[in-house]
């Protein structure tokens, strides 16, 4: 479904810096990823460009076919309205939304019908865990509840890839292991792909497979 | 005397034919004579003598009314027109003082408030007035330092001066005013000096003069004394100074006990510095004793105190000396008047 | 050793508060410029109103010189007889006679202050007004001789022994500079002698003032009494420098609305400083929390803050000193004193720098700053770390705002407040009325925010549905920008009105003042101008003047504290004279047996108490006459009071012909033009008088308003546009503040076009509603200004125009600039790296 091939990225500046050399990766649909290595390495600009919020200096990324190097920055804002959702370290639940409006944000981006966001928005906040907890405010939720909502959010239209990035990195351990279950039980109802990005050993233990990202590309994990 | 020129500066402006003229032969009259000649040019009634207090301490007061028309403004009918003006001088010498308290006081004619009066004598300022009574004068200052309210009786007819009444300060016969003087003024009333109330008496002199003339190019100033006799006479005497300091013209008169009066022609009248007090406050120099000749007489005059300079710059705007002096002979008392000297600061401008 | 450790460590301590400082440049900027305004205005009428004031009691003094009482009367002066009697009284030592005019210059706009002296009676006690030494004595009683102050040979450009005209009723009378005045203060006059004056001016037997000193010991109150009792009516006696505080209650009004106007700025500086610093604190959230983790006390927070504050504000307020001095020094090289009123005319002031006042606009400066930072220093203190830490706290900054009593409890004050009368002359309830009402409704700012938001039905469109939901769930943040609008918004609309309405009124007024067709004026620039009966005669006697109407002004003294009232006296052709006045309310026809009709202006009802049909006494020529009050006018010329009486009854009175104006009413086929030429060929001198149709005089009188109101509303609307550019930068500031949260939703799929439209919907939201609050707030308001500030201040009333189509437009104006503000920072914000802001955590 997602195919990264040759991607290479350098940073321009005084000193130019090559993030990404030769990362190739295949991932098939309702696939679920873990993305180790060390701090700087380029995890993150890795996210980005599959996410279509930068553009790599080589290589390509295809999504179900699409060439996502190739899109104008519409055309790759529309792609992941519809087909990607996302999980912060920092939760990012808008403050002033209620939780409700927070996870139907990808449904009101995605013009669904009033009604049917409603019952969707509220089918997902119970299977986080969140059911009747519509119109609580970001302030009154525990970091878990947050990033469970934030799991909600990014599911809720239903995408074919997840992108977490560091989901748990502001977590206590106990609430790490809740939200990570949850985040696998939902890609795998949801039959989503998901790559999640982390330093973790035991959150990277909960994907199908660990690759470790290093300055010559992505290699499997041993 | 004097002080002519002092008015005179006042009235460079105005054409000598508009005023009234001294002319010879025009005899005085009394009481119409006491009083104010509007038609001339300048007036003034000069009031100079000594008295004692109580406890005998010898005391010299002046008091002196001028008037000056001035020449402009006369077609004017407003009653605020200057067409007359006044100023008045008032002096005391106090020995104990050792210098000469006086004030000054101007004022333009009108209201009321400060008159000449036609007629007979009367003259005021505000509260500084001198009116004829039927004895004689009664004058009423009020001055800064100190205050008057005298009377002054006559003892004697009035003295005219130079020939009956036209005295001559010149070579050229234009040079004259009309001039008559009221010697051995009998003084009685109260001195107020600082609060303190000084019954006095003494003896005083009066000279009334008016004219229109201009003095002479040559004069720089004058001279001038009017002594009260110890036995009865007068003595007035006076000469007009050049720029060296000589006599340019002179005159004067000597009016016996027995009432005869001799007039002194120019050369029988000599003035001589004895002694010179400089002023500290002016720097201005004045010879306060003086060597006088009148006639047969050859007196010595000596001040009352040294300091009796007047400063009348707001005034009349000038500075002399008028001071009482006491006249010896040969170390023997002859008689106590006043000596004016002018001219001394600045050449008086006519 | 220790000394070298301690040096970095207090550096760090500096930089804690410092650095933050230097992060918002341009916010800083802005705050620091709107407290620097507020400083400047303050300071600059400060310094230009005690100048004026100096130079004024300078030339009072000089005046008045050793005077212990002045007896005055009417404009056009008194019995001169009266000063042999005063003179005469026991407790008087001296008493001068003064003649005073203001002598028209042919072709000079400003007249001469003229005084005619007894200079023997002034050395006593005016020796300031003596001729200083001249060449001649005698020049100090000649009857063409004047001698002028320095500052009047100076601006005439004249030196001893030149000639200066002056124009007496129609002719040019040759005066001979004789020289100069001893007094050495920057006020023009000139000083003749008291005959030669009378002469001059035509004023034999009158005299305009008695200066009295009185003898040592005197009582001044019992002689003061007793000369009261005594003196005719329409003449007071005073303590001398009384005039000093009469005249300073005449430009006490107008000063104190040029000090409100400063306020007005300083306002809007602590404001922005209150908007800057509580967003800095928003943003600074995190950072003070670690503070406050790492051991710094609450009280450190608060005091780091207000320090923050105190150093915006001495940097605004040394900045505004130095300008409010320059500003100051340019006024009065400009427009003199009077900021161009006309109160101080002829005086020609210096500057100083007081240390005072320039210690107080500091410490005012300071202060404001210092209250802007408070609330959100003491926010800052309170927040508790731990929670504070925590991502998306930044709305509980702004809970506080909330609560709804104290904004209606500050408008209800402001309503009482309209209905108080003026204090010393000073309209200030209704100043603190506008206050309160301009609080009140920005301390009801977020209740309003949130129930008008939330009855808005959220739209279809993501962006403008997060704008309105944004609104909604965190209407806190948007009243600071809200507030602002206000703010900005409603004192533009309420000046905007009330000059707009002050405008219309004149300008209807001068339709009903100027009817006929010509008018000739000899009251320009001085009193001594004038028509003699003579000129008068021939004049409507002119083919091709088909009726002229005669006006004679006076000027009457009728209370000691007040200044002098005008006595119109006019002839009304035969008209009903209530038909042509612009009256104000129902008019009174005074029955059989009545006093004659007097229609008096506005002031006079608000002065000393007028009403219709009342029976009044005027002094008139020394005697008191009865009228009755037949009707109230507007006079929009002048603000001390006015009353217009018949010609006829005025010439009967006081027996004076003369006229100052004359309406000229045409014959048919006459045009101004051959009237003006006929008139200046068949009266001598009537080349002196000026000329106007009614168009021009109506032309010429809206310029003088313009010209008076841009200097105050120049200062305004630049107080306003900081204000909002203050703003802007405010809103710019906190759409960055918000840079992860549009990282995120680039994440979940807004392009940058829906991001733009949710800033821009929020901006128009915000200040459409700020607009709407504004546009209500300021049309309050500025009733409060037409029917308060300036009846009170000015006394005189003004029907509301409000402009309509401009005030629609500066709205719509002002919509635009917020939403392209919006945008523009939107755009600033998405330049920043949004999708690396999604990682910054903590």
């Amino acid at each position: 479904m997602l195919v990264l091939d040759k991607l290479a990225k350098t940073y321009a500046g005084a000193r130019s810096r090559s993030v990404l050399r030769g990362v190739d990766l295949t991932l098939a649909a309702g696939e679920y990823i873990a993305v180790m290595g060390e701090s700087g390495i380029g995890k993150s600009t890795l996210l980005n460009l599959i996410a279509g919020l930068d553009a790599p200096d080589a290589g390509s990324i295809r999504l179900d076919g699409v060439e996502l190097t190739r899109l104008d920055d519409d055309a790759a804002t529309l792609l992941r309205r519809k087909s990607m959702g996302f999980v912060f370290q920092a939760f990012h639940i808008l403050p002033y939304l209620s939780l409700a409006q927070n996870v139907a944000l990808p449904l009101v981006l995605n013009r669904v019908a009033e009604d049917e966001a409603a019952a969707r928005t509220h089918a997902m906040l119970a299977a986080v865990g969140l059911a009747g907890r519509e119109a609580s405010m970001p302030r009154e939720l525990s970091g878990g509840e947050l990033q469970r909502a934030a799991i909600a959010r990014a599911l809720v239209h239903s995408p074919k890839l997840l992108l977490a990035d560091e989901p748990t990195g502001n977590l206590d351990p106990d609430s790490a292991a809740q939200v990570l279950a949850l985040l696998r039980a939902q890609v795998k109802t949801r039959n989503a792909a998901c790559i999640l990005v982390t330093h973790s050993q035991a959150a990277a233990a909960t994907a199908d497979r660990i690759v470790v990202l290093t300055a010559q590309g992505l290699r499997e994990a041993g | 005397m004097m002080l002519l020129a002092l008015c005179a500066c006042l009235c460079a402006g105005a054409r000598a034919q508009d005023y009234a003229q001294v002319k010879p032969g025009v005899a005085l009259q009394f009481p119409r004579d006491a009083g104010s000649h509007a038609q001339f040019r300048t007036e003034w009634w000069y009031l100079t003598g000594w008295v004692k207090d109580a406890r005998g301490r010898d005391l010299g007061i002046q008091i002196t009314f001028f008037r000056n028309r001035p020449g402009v403004a006369e077609s004017n009918p407003s009653k605020f027109a200057p067409r007359q003006l006044l100023f008045a001088h008032a002096a005391l010498a106090d020995p104990g003082k050792g210098k000469l308290l006086h004030d000054q006081r101007a004022a333009r004619a009108g209201f009321g408030l400060a008159e000449a009066q036609e007629g007979r004598t009367g003259v005021w300022i505000d509260d500084w007035s001198l009116r004829q009574t039927d004895a004689g004068y009664s004058a009423r200052i009020a001055a800064h330092d100190f205050s008057y309210a005298l009377d002054f009786k006559t003892t004697q007819p009035p003295l005219a001066q130079g020939e009956g009444g036209l005295s001559r300060k010149g070579p050229r016969p234009a040079q004259a005013s009309y001039y008559y003087s009221e010697p051995q003024l009998k003084v009685s009333g109260t001195i107020t000096v600082a609060g303190e109330r000084r019954e006095v008496s003494g003896t005083a002199w009066l000279d009334h003069e008016w004219s229109s003339a201009y003095l002479a190019e040559e004069a720089v100033g004058w001279d001038w004394v009017g002594l009260n006799l110890a036995d009865g006479g007068a003595l007035m005497a006076f000469r007009i100074r050049d720029k060296d300091g000589r006599s340019y013209w002179a005159g004067g008169s000597l009016r016996g006990a027995d009432g005869r009066v001799r007039v002194l022609k120019p050369e029988e009248v000599g003035f001589e510095p004895a002694r010179r007090w400089r002023s500290p406050r002016t720097g201005v120099e004045y010879p306060v004793a003086m060597r006088l000749r009148a006639g047969e007489l050859n007196l010595e005059l000596e001040p009352l105190l040294d300091d009796q300079e007047l400063d009348a710059r707001a005034s009349t705007g000038t500075i002399y000396w008028e001071g009482a002096v006491r006249a010896r002979a040969g170390g023997k008392m002859l008689g106590q008047g006043y000596l004016e000297l002018t001219g001394y600061w600045k050449r008086l401008k006519m | 050793m220790r000394a070298t450790m301690r040096a970095p460590l207090a550096l760090s301590r500096a930089a804690l508060f410092l650095a933050p400082l230097a992060q918002h440049k341009g916010r800083l900027a802005v705050s620091v410029l709107a407290i620097a305004l507020g400083v400047a205005l303050g300071y600059a009428v400060q310094l230009i109103n005690a100048v004026a004031l100096n130079e004024f009691s300078q030339a009072v003094r000089s005046l008045a010189g050793e005077a212990d009482l002045e007896i005055r009367g009417p404009r056009a002066g008194f019995d001169e007889m009266l000063y042999a009697r005063v003179a005469r009284m026991a407790q008087v030592a001296v008493a001068s006679p003064v003649l005073e005019a203001e002598a028209k210059l042919p072709g000079r706009k400003e007249p001469l202050h003229l005084l005619g002296v007894d200079a023997f009676r002034a050395a006593q006690v005016q020796p300031a007004l003596i001729g200083s030494a001249p060449a001649d004595l005698l020049d100090l009683l000649r009857p063409d001789a004047i001698f002028l102050s320095p500052a009047a040979a100076d601006s005439l450009s004249l030196k001893p022994g030149d000639r200066l005209a002056v124009q007496v009723g129609l002719t040019q009378q040759s005066l001979r500079v004789a020289g100069l005045l001893r007094a050495s203060g920057r006020e023009r006059l000139g000083v003749m002698d008291i005959a030669a004056a009378q002469l001059l001016l035509g004023r034999s037997g009158s005299i305009s003032r008695l200066d009295l000193r009185l003898r040592p010991g005197a009582d001044m109150d019992a002689v003061q009494a007793d000369l009261q009792a005594q003196l005719p009516p329409g003449l007071i006696v005073e303590r001398s420098h009384r005039d000093l505080q009469r005249n300073a209650n005449l430009s006490r009004a107008y000063r104190v609305n040029l000090n409100v106007l400063a306020l007005v700025a300083l306002f809007t500086g602590g404001f922005l400083v209150f908007s800057a610093q509580a967003l800095s604190v928003v943003r600074r959230r995190a950072q003070l929390a670690l503070l406050r983790v790492f051991g710094v006390t609450r009280g450190g927070i608060a005091r780091m803050l207000l320090a923050e504050g105190a150093l915006i504000g001495a940097a605004g307020a040394v900045l505004g000193l130095v300008a409010g001095y320059l500003m100051a020094a340019a006024v009065l090289a400009r427009f003199g004193a009077d900021l161009g009123a006309g109160e101080f005319r002829g005086l020609h002031p210096d500057l100083h720098a007081d240390p005072w006042a320039s210690a107080l606009f500091f410490a005012l400066g300071v202060a404001v700053a210092l209250a802007g930072s408070l609330s959100a220093a003491l926010e800052a203190a309170r927040a508790a770390p731990a929670q504070a830490l925590k991502a998306g706290d930044e709305q509980t900054a702004f809970a506080r705002l909330r609560p709804a009593w104290p904004g209606v409890a500050l408008l209800l004050a402001g309503a009482l407040c309209t209905a108080a009368g003026p204090v010393g002359g000073i309209p200030l309830f209704g100043y603190i009325a506008i206050a309160l009402m301009l609080l009140g409704t920005l301390a009801l700012m977020p209740r309003l925010a949130t129930t008008v938001f939330a009855v808005l039905p959220l739209p279809r469109a993501a962006g403008a549905r997060l704008a309105l939901a944004q609104l909604q769930g965190a209407p806190g943040q948007a009243a600071v920008s809200l507030a602002a609008i206000v703010a900005s918004f409603s004192l533009m609309v309420a000046m905007g009105i009330m000059v707009a309405s002050f405008r219309v009124s004149l300008s209807q007024w001068l339709d009903q003042v100027l009817p006929a067709e010509l008018y000739m004026r000899t009251g320009m620039g001085g009193d001594t101008g004038f028509l003699s009966p003579e000129d008068q005669e021939r004049i409507a006697a002119l083919p091709g003047v088909r009726r002229a109407e005669f006006l004679r002004i006076e000027q009457l003294l009728l209370a000691p504290d007040k200044p002098r009232v005008a006595l119109l006296a006019r002839s009304f052709g035969g008209d009903d004279p209530g038909q042509r006045l612009p009256l104000v309310g129902a008019a009174f026809a005074p029955r059989a047996g009545d006093p004659p009709p007097l229609w008096a202006s506005e002031a006079m009802v608000d002065l000393y108490g007028y009403r219709v049909g009342q029976v009044v006494q005027l002094p008139l020529a020394g005697q008191l006459r009865r009228f009755t009050v037949a009707g109230i006018w507007r006079d929009y010329a002048r603000q001390h009071g006015s009353v217009i009486i018949a010609r006829e009854l005025y010439m009967a009175y006081t027996g004076d012909r003369k006229a100052n104006d004359v309406a000229l009413y045409l014959a048919p086929g006459a045009s101004p033009a051959s009237v003006m030429r006929a008139i200046r060929a068949s009266i001598p001198g009537a080349a002196n008088v000026e000329y106007g149709a009614p168009a021009e005089i109506r032309a010429r009188s809206l310029k003088v308003f313009d010209r008076t109101f841009a200097v105050t509303y120049a200062l305004e609307a630049v107080a306003v546009i900081i204000g909002l550019f203050g703003l802007s930068s405010n809103f710019g500031a906190l759409v960055l503040a918000r840079s992860r949260e549009f990282g995120m939703l680039r994440h979940v799929g807004m392009t940058r076009r829906q991001i733009g439209a949710m800033l821009a919907a929020e901006g128009a939201l915000v200040s459409a509603l700020g607009l709407a609050l504004g546009l209500a707030l300021g049309w309050v308001i500025s009733l409060v200004l037409i029917r308060v500030v300036n009846r009170q201040s000015f006394h005189w009333s003004m029907e509301l125009h409000p402009p309509w189509a401009l005030l629609a437009l500066l709205a719509a104006a002002l919509l635009l600039l917020a939403m392209f503000t919006a945008l523009a920072s939107g755009r600033r914000a998405l330049g920043v790296d949004v999708v690396r802001a999604v990682r910054e955590d903590w």
